[in-house]
C-alpha cells in the first residue's frame, strides 16, 4: 500500500519565513532514503542542504529551482510504502560529513520509512490543531491552514461581562496558612453601584443614587435610571423647601385635569361605598424572579419591576373572583370578560389613569412592553382620551412614593382598585425564624354594591399568593 | 598539552605526563569499548537531530560534533557522587550520566526547558545564559565545603563538582566572579573549558590573550591544557582533578582543546567566517578514527564497529519515531511551577485561562497531552 | 499578656535574623561587610561570632557572585539570606535574580526550589550620594517567580524577615534604609499577618491611601493633618508589591470611593502604576474619582540638595487626596 507523503519547507533558522530552491538533487523517479540531502535552499542567513524525511520514490517536486517558497509549504512529494519503520541505510558511522556519508551509502533497498512518514503528517496534523500557529514558520510545531481564522466565542458577552462582575465581587482566599486571608470585614454589598460618568449625572441632577431603582445588568444604576429618576423626582418627593410666599394667599382656577379629577373623584367616593381592605406579604420570590427577567435576554429592552408581576397577578385573581373586574349601573351588574388594566399615573400635570386594552391576553413581554409605553407616554403629557377610557380594573403605585399603604379611590366605572406599597427589607418569620424578606403591603378598595368582604378577601389573598409564588402564574 | 592518544591512534606518555597515564592503566578493554560506543551512539544522535531540525521537527539543533572526546572522557571521569553543571552543548556528558537523549530533544523542540531531574542525575539543566552555571557549580561547590564533604581523606565519599563552559563564555563576568568565590572558599571545583575554538563566529584567538588554561592564575585556579580530541588524555585528567579537587585542593581548571565541527546551532553558517581548509584540518583529527586506530591496534575486529554501527542506526530509528510521537505540553503547566506556594495571581490567571478557553468550545486550546511514553533512549546505565 | 519590646527596624531584622538562624542551621547569611563589620547598617550586627564563620561570612564586591552563589547553595539545600549592599548596586545581580533565580524552579518543573532571601536596603531621603537612594522594586514585582516584601516598622520587619526566609521561593525583602533607626514595639509572640497581607493602620471614610516601605511614615502623617482639616484618611500598608493583596484595597476603595497610591519610586511603570489599573478593573463602579499616584519624578534619582522636592512628602500626598476629593 503505498500513498504520497509531503515535505513541508521547514524554517531552518529561527524565524525564517521564505527559502529559495538552489538546486534538487533528485528527480523524479529516483529512490531517496531517510536522510537523504535532495535539496539545496537559500535563506536569508545561509545555504543550506535539506535531508529527505521519509524513503520511497519521489513522485513529484513541487517548486522550481530559483522559486522562493514560503515556509510551510510543500516542496516534494513522494510516493512511500506501508508499513513497519525500516531500517535506514548507512551501514558505517557517518563520518565528519554527515551529507558526504549519506550520499556515498546511497539507498537502493526500496525500505518503507512509510509509517515514519505517515506519523509525521499525522503528527504535524495532530501538533496542528491544539496550537495553530500565529507564527506559521515552525513546520514541527504545525502550520494550520486554519492559521488567520478568528474563534468565534460561544458565550454571549452578557455572561462573560456577568463573570467579570463576579470578578468584581473578589472572592477572598481562604487560606490563613499562607496569609493571603484578608483580616480585614468585609464592607457589606449595601453601597450603590454606579459607572462614574452616571455619578457626575445624578450630582449634577441632584438625585441621590441611593434613591434610585438600578436596572443594569450587572445591578447597576443606568443613565437612564438617573435620568428617568430626576424627571420624577419632584413628582415623588419635595426636593427642597422654598422661601416663605410674599402674598397672603394664593388663588388657583379650577380647571382641566383638575376638575375632570375633582370631578370623578367626588362621583367615586360618594356614589360607590368603599371599602378597603389589606394584607401584609412576603415579596422575595416577586423580587427574585424580577431580577431573574431583567437579565434574561428575551427581557433584554424592555423595563420589567414588580409592577408587571403585580398587574398580572391581579388579572389572574381577576379569573378566579370575576366580579371584582365589572361594572355598576342600577339595572345590572356588567361583569367583563376582558381587562382593560389601569395604572394610576403621577404626571407633572396631575394625575390619569391610563388603561392597557385587553391586558389579559397579553404575554409577559407584550404587557412589560405595555407599561412601559404606558409610564413613558403619560410622563410625556401625551396619554389620549379613549386610553383612559372604559378601563375594568386599577392598579395604583404607590410605592414610588416610598407610602407603605393606602386607601385607593375607585376609578369611576370600576369596582376594584389595589394599591402597591413599598418593598422593603423587614423581619418576617420563615420556619418558626425570623430573618429579613422583603415585605409589601397590598391594599385594595371595592364598591361593596357589588363586591362583599368574601370576595373581596379572596381577591386580595389570591393576588397576595401570586406575589409569594409566581409560579402560581404557570397555571 | 596532555595527549597519550596521538591522531593516529598511537598510544604514547610523555614522561611529565605519566600521573595522567597511571590512570589509563587502570581502565580495562571493556571501558575503552563502552568509550567507542558512546562516542559513535552520541555522533550518530547528533547527525540525526541535526536532519530531524532540518525536516521541520525541532526548532533548533546544538551539534556537539568534533567535542566527543572531551565530553565522553571527563564524563566517566566524574565521581558517583560529584555533581555536573553544564552549558548547552554537553550532550555527550549527559549520556554518562543516564540523560534520556529524548530530554535533549524535548527542549529543542520547545516542549520544555529541559526535562530532568538535576537532583538525581547530579547532571543539572543546560544554562542558555552563558557563563551562569559556572557560579551556580561555585555555591554548590561551596555548599559540599560547608558539609564537610571534601578533603576528608575519603575518596569514595568524599564530593568534587565540575562546571563546563566553553571558550567564549569565560569572557562573562560571572565567570571570573565563580573563580573567585571558589578560590577564596577552595571550593571543590573543576572548570571544564571546552575550547572548541569559535565563540559563533569568534575565533578564539581573537577574544582572549593569554591562552585559557592560564586564565585561572589570577583567581588562585591552577590550569591545565589537554587535547579535547584524546577521549583517554579527558578521562585521565578529569579524573586526576576531580579526585585532587574531591582531596580538599580546591578548585582547577582544564581546557581540553578540541574543535567544532559543525556550526554554533542550526541557525548558524559557519561557511560565512571561516575556511573549509581549516575544517579539513580538524575532521583528519576526528576523536572516534583516533579511538578506532587504537581499539583496532589492538585487535578489536571489524565485528564490534559494525554492531556499534547497527546500534547507531537502531538508535536513529528510535529517535526519529519519538520525536514524531512527541505531544505538546498542557498549558496549565506554564503556571504550575512558577511557585513553590500559592499564589493569587497564578490562580486567577489560569482560573481565566481555562475559562477563556472554553469559551471556545471544541475550539479550545487546551488539550490535555499525554506525555507518558517516550521511549527511554540512549541512557547507558 | 503579650511580650511587646521596643525596637529599631534594623534590630528587629537583627533579631529575626537571630532567631531564624537558631532554628535552622541551614540558613546562611553572606554579602559585603556583613560580618566582622555586622553591615554598613549594622543589621547583621553580632551574628557572625553568635553563629561562626561557616554560616555568616563576607564575600567579594561580586553582585553577580553572591546571587550566582546562592543559588548553587540552594541545589545543595542551603537557604540563603545574602545583602546587596545598596539598591544602586542590585544590577549587576539582576541577571542572576531574573534569569536564575527567579526561574530555576519553573525551569527544573518542581525538581528545584530557590529558598534565598535577598535583602536589599532602599530608598532616599539620607543625603546620599548617587546610586545609594534608588527604589528599584518595580524590575522584581515585573518577574514572574520572585516575590516581593518590604516592611515599613519594627514588627513588621521582625515577622517578615523570618516568613521570607521560611518561604520554599525567592523572596526580594526591601528594607527602608532612612526607617532603620524609627522604633516601635515588636511582639515576639506573634506575626501580625502573612507576608503577602496588606494592613490597615488607619481607618477613614474619605480617602484611601495606599502605600508601602518608608512612605508608610510619611502617609500616616499626611492623614494626620488631614484629619484636622477634616478629612478622613483611611492608611493602607501594602506590605508586599508582589503578590499585592487586592482584596484589603478594594475594600477600603468600596468604602471611600477614592485611591491614592504613594511610593518614593518614579510613577511610570511603577507598583503604583499596577495597582492603579489594577483598582480601576476590580472595583470600578465604586470609584467616585480615578486612582491617582504620588511618586517621586521620572529623572534619575538627584543630588542630595534636591532630594527633598524629589521625594513626595505629606503635603504632595494631600495635593493628591485633595484632587481625589474634588471629583
Amino acid at each position: 500500500m503505498t500513498q504520497l507523503a509531503y515535505f513541508n519547507l521547514p524554517d531552518v533558522g529561527e524565524g525564517l519565513t521564505e527559502a529559495e530552491i538552489v538546486s534538487w538533487k533528485v528527480a523524479v523517479g529516483d529512490q531517496v532514503s531517510v536522510n537523504q540531502i535532495i535539496v539545496e535552499i537559500e535563506t536569508a542567513k545561509s545555504l543550506v542542504e535539506l535531508p529527505c524525511p521519509f524513503a520511497g520514490v519521489v513522485a513529484e517536486l513541487l517548486a522550481a529551482e530559483g522559486q522562493t517558497v514560503e515556509v510551510g509549504k510543500p516542496i516534494i512529494a513522494c510516493r512511500v510504502v506501508d508499513g513497519a519503520t525500516g531500517a535506514v541505510q548507512t551501514t558505517s558511522i557517518p563520518v565528519i560529513d554527515p551529507a558526504v556519508a549519506a550520499a556515498a551509502s546511497s539507498a537502493h533497498e526500496a525500505v518503507a520509512e512509510a509509517a515514519a512518514a505517515a506519523a509525521e503528517r499525522s503528527s504535524t496534523e495532530q501538533a496542528s490543531k491544539p496550537f495553530p500557529a500565529k507564527n506559521p514558520t515552525l513546520v514541527g510545531y504545525g502550520v494550520n491552514d486554519a492559521a488567520g481564522a478568528s474563534r468565534r466565542r460561544h458565550v454571549p458577552a452578557a455572561a462573560l461581562s456577568a463573570s467579570t462582575a463576579a470578578a468584581a465581587a473578589l472572592p477572598v482566599v481562604a487560606n490563613p496558612a499562607t496569609g493571603l486571608l484578608n483580616t480585614a470585614a468585609l464592607v457589606a454589598e449595601e453601597s450603590v453601584i454606579a459607572k462614574p460618568p452616571v455619578r457626575k449625572l445624578a450630582r449634577d441632577l441632584g438625585v441621590d443614587l441611593t434613591k434610585v431603582t438600578a436596572t443594569g445588568t450587572a445591578g447597576e444604576v443606568t443613565r437612564e435610571d438617573v435620568l428617568g429618576h430626576s424627571s420624577q423626582a419632584s413628582v415623588f418627593r419635595n426636593l427642597s423647601t422654598p422661601a416663605a410666599p410674599s402674598e397672603r394667599e394664593e388663588r388657583i382656577p379650577v380647571k382641566g385635569v383638575r376638575k375632570a379629577t375633582a370631578a370623578a373623584m367626588v362621583q367615586s367616593a360618594f356614589t360607590a361605598p368603599h371599602v378597603s381592605i389589606f394584607v401584609d406579604v412576603d415579596a422575595t420570590r416577586t423580587m427574585e424572579y424580577v431580577k431573574r427577567l431583567k437579565s434574561s435576554t428575551d427581557f433584554a429592552g424592555v423595563k420589567v419591576t414588580p409592577l408587571l408581576i403585580m398587574a398580572k397577578a391581579m388579572m389572574w385573581a381577576v379569573r378566579r373572583n370575576p366580579t371584582v373586574n365589572s361594572t355598576w349601573t342600577d339595572e345590572e351588574i356588567i361583569v367583563h370578560n376582558y381587562v382593560n388594566f389601569g395604572i394610576a399615573a403621577a404626571t407633572p400635570r396631575g394625575l390619569i389613569v391610563p388603561n392597557i386594552k385587553d391586558a389579559d391576553k397579553m404575554s409577559m413581554f407584550e404587557l412589560a412592553k405595555a407599561i412601559e409605553q404606558l409610564a413613558l407616554t403619560a410622563r410625556e403629557g401625551k396619554t389620549q382620551i379613549p386610553e383612559m377610557s372604559n378601563g375594568t380594573i386599577t392598579l395604583t403605585n404607590i410605592g414610588v412614593f416610598g407610602v407603605d399603604t393606602g386607601t385607593p379611590i375607585l376609578n369611576p366605572g370600576e369596582v376594584g382598585i389595589v394599591a402597591l406599597g413599598s418593598i422593603r427589607p423587614k423581619p418576617w418569620v420563615v420556619n418558626n425564624e425570623i430573618v429579613v424578606r422583603q415585605i409589601t403591603t397590598i391594599g385594595a378598595t371595592f364598591d361593596h354594591r357589588v363586591v362583599d368582604g368574601d370576595v373581596a378577601s379572596r381577591f386580595v389573598q389570591d393576588v397576595a399568593s401570586v406575589i409569594e409564588e409566581p409560579a402560581l402564574l404557570l397555571d | 598539552m596532555v595527549q597519550l592518544l596521538s591522531p593516529e591512534g598511537e598510544y604514547s606518555v610523555a614522561p611529565q605526563y605519566a600521573e595522567y597515564a597511571k590512570l589509563v592503566q587502570e581502565l580495562s578493554e571493556a571501558d575503552f569499548l563502552k568509550f567507542y560506543r558512546d562516542m559513535a551512539r552520541i555522533r550518530r544522535f547528533d547527525f540525526e537531530a541535526n536532519a530531524l531540525q532540518r525536516q521541520g521537527q525541532l526548532g533548533l539543533w546544538i551539534p556537539a560534533i568534533g567535542q566527543e572526546a572531551a565530553q565522553i572522557g571527563s564524563g566517566y571521569a566524574v565521581g558517583h557522587n560529584d555533581h555536573i553543571f553544564p552549558s548547552y552543548r554537553e550532550h555527550g556528558v549527559a549520556i554518562t550520566h543516564g540523560i534520556d537523549l529524548m530530554s535533549i530533544l524535548k527542549m529543542l523542540r520547545g516542549v520544555n526547558h529541559g526535562g530532568w531531574n538535576p537532583d538525581e542525575t547530579r547532571f543539572h539543566l543546560y544554562a542558555i545564559v552563558l557563563g551562569t552555571q559556572t557560579l551556580h557549580a561555585a555555591g554548590y561547590a561551596m555548599g559540599v565545603k560547608f558539609d564537610g564533604k571534601t578533603g576528608t581523606g575519603n575518596l569514595a565519599d568524599d564530593q568534587a563538582v565540575i562546571t563546563y563552559v566553553g571558550d567564549g563564555a569565560t569572557a562573562e563576568g560571572e565567570v571570573s566572579e565563580a573563580m573567585l568565590f571558589a578560590a577564596n572558599h577552595q571550593a571543590p571545583l573543576v572548570f571544564f573549558v571546552q575550547n572548541n575554538q569559535w565563540a559563533i563566529s569568534s575565533p578564539t584567538h581573537s577574544q582572549t590573550r593569554v591562552p585559557l588554561f592560564q586564565r585561572g592564575a589570577g583567581f588562585g585556579v591552577p590550569g591545565i591544557r589537554v587535547d579535547g580530541n584524546d577521549v583517554l588524555a579527558c578521562y585521565a585528567v578529569t579524573k586526576k582533578h576531580m579526585d585532587e579537587a574531591r582531596g580538599g585542593n580546591g578548585p582547577f581548571l582544564i581546557e581540553a582543546l578540541t574543535y567544532r565541527i559543525g556550526a554554533h546551532t542550526s541557525s548558524d553558517d559557519p561557511t560565512k567566517y571561516r575556511s573549509s581548509e581549516e575544517v579539513e584540518y580538524w575532521k583528519a583529527r576526528d576523536p572516534l578514527t583516533r579511538l578506532e586506530k587504537f581499539l583496532r591496534r589492538q585487535g578489536i575486529g571489524q565485528d564490534f564497529f559494525d554492531e556499534v554501527a547497527q546500534a547507531g542506526e537502531q538508535l536513529s530509528e528510535e529517535i526519529r519515531s519519538a520525536t514524531f510521537a512527541l505531544q505538546n505540553p498542557p498549558a496549565q503547566n506554564m503556571f504550575k511551577y512558577v511557585y513553590s506556594e500559592q499564589h493569587p495571581l497564578i490562580e486567577e490567571q489560569l482560573a481565566w485561562l481555562e475559562a477563556y478557553e472554553s469559551s471556545f468550545g471544541d475550539q479550545s486550546h487546551l488539550t490535555v497531552a499525554d506525555p507518558s511514553q517516550i521511549p527511554n533512549i540512549g541512557s547507558v546505565h | 499578656m503579650a511580650n511587646f519590646v521596643e525596637m529599631t527596624i534594623a534590630k528587629a531584622i537583627n533579631a529575626g535574623l537571630r532567631k531564624a538562624m537558631t532554628e535552622n542551621d541551614k540558613i546562611l547569611l553572606f554579602g559585603e561587610d556583613i560580618a566582622e563589620l555586622g553591615g554598613v547598617f549594622r543589621v547583621t550586627e553580632g551574628l557572625h561570632k553568635e553563629f561562626g564563620q561557616n554560616r555568616v561570612f563576607n564575600t567579594p564586591i561580586a553582585e553577580a557572585g553572591i546571587v550566582g552563589t546562592a543559588v548553587g547553595l540552594a541545589m545543595r539545600g542551603y537557604r540563603s539570606v545574602v545583602e546587596i549592599q545598596f539598591d544602586g548596586f542590585i544590577f549587576p545581580a539582576f541577571n542572576q535574580i531574573t534569569t536564575q533565580l527567579a526561574k530555576m524552579q519553573n525551569r527544573s518543573e518542581g525538581a528545584t526550589t530557590m529558598p534565598v532571601v535577598i535583602r536589599v536596603p532602599y530608598g532616599g531621603g539620607i543625603g546620599a550620594v548617587e546610586h545609594h537612594s534608588e527604589s528599584p522594586e518595580a524590575y522584581f514585582a515585573h518577574t514572574a517567580g520572585l516575590r516581593v516584601i518590604s516592611p515599613s516598622n519594627p514588627n513588621d520587619a521582625y515577622w517578615m524577615i523570618q516568613q521570607a526566609i521560611a518561604s520554599s521561593d525567592p523572596v526580594m525583602f526591601f528594607e527602608p534604609k532612612r526607617r532603620y533607626w524609627q522604633k516601635g514595639p515588636v511582639n515576639l509572640d506573634e506575626p501580625p499577618a502573612g507576608m503577602h497581607t496588606a494592613r490597615v493602620l488607619r481607618e477613614g471614610n474619605d480617602v484611601t491611601i495606599a502605600t508601602y516601605g518608608p512612605m508608610v511614615t510619611t502617609a500616616m502623617q499626611a492623614a494626620e493633618i488631614a484629619a484636622e482639616e477634616g478629612h478622613s484618611l483611611e492608611v493602607i500598608d501594602l506590605r508586599s508589591m508582589s503578590p499585592i493583596d487586592f482584596t484589603t484595597i478594594v475594600n477600603s476603595v468600596k468604602k471611600t470611593g477614592r485611591l491614592v497610591v504613594a511610593a518614593e519610586a518614579s510613577n511610570f511603570v511603577s507598583v503604583s502604576s499596577e495597582v492603579a489599573a489594577r483598582v480601576h478593573e476590580l472595583a470600578f463602579y465604586h470609584l467616585e474619582a480615578p486612582v491617582l499616584r504620588v511618586g517621586g519624578f521620572d529623572v534619575p534619582y538627584p543630588a542630595a540638595k534636591l532630594e527633598e522636592i524629589f521625594l513626595p512628602d505629606a503635603d504632595r500626598i494631600l495635593e493628591a487626596v485633595d484632587r481625589a476629593l474634588a471629583y
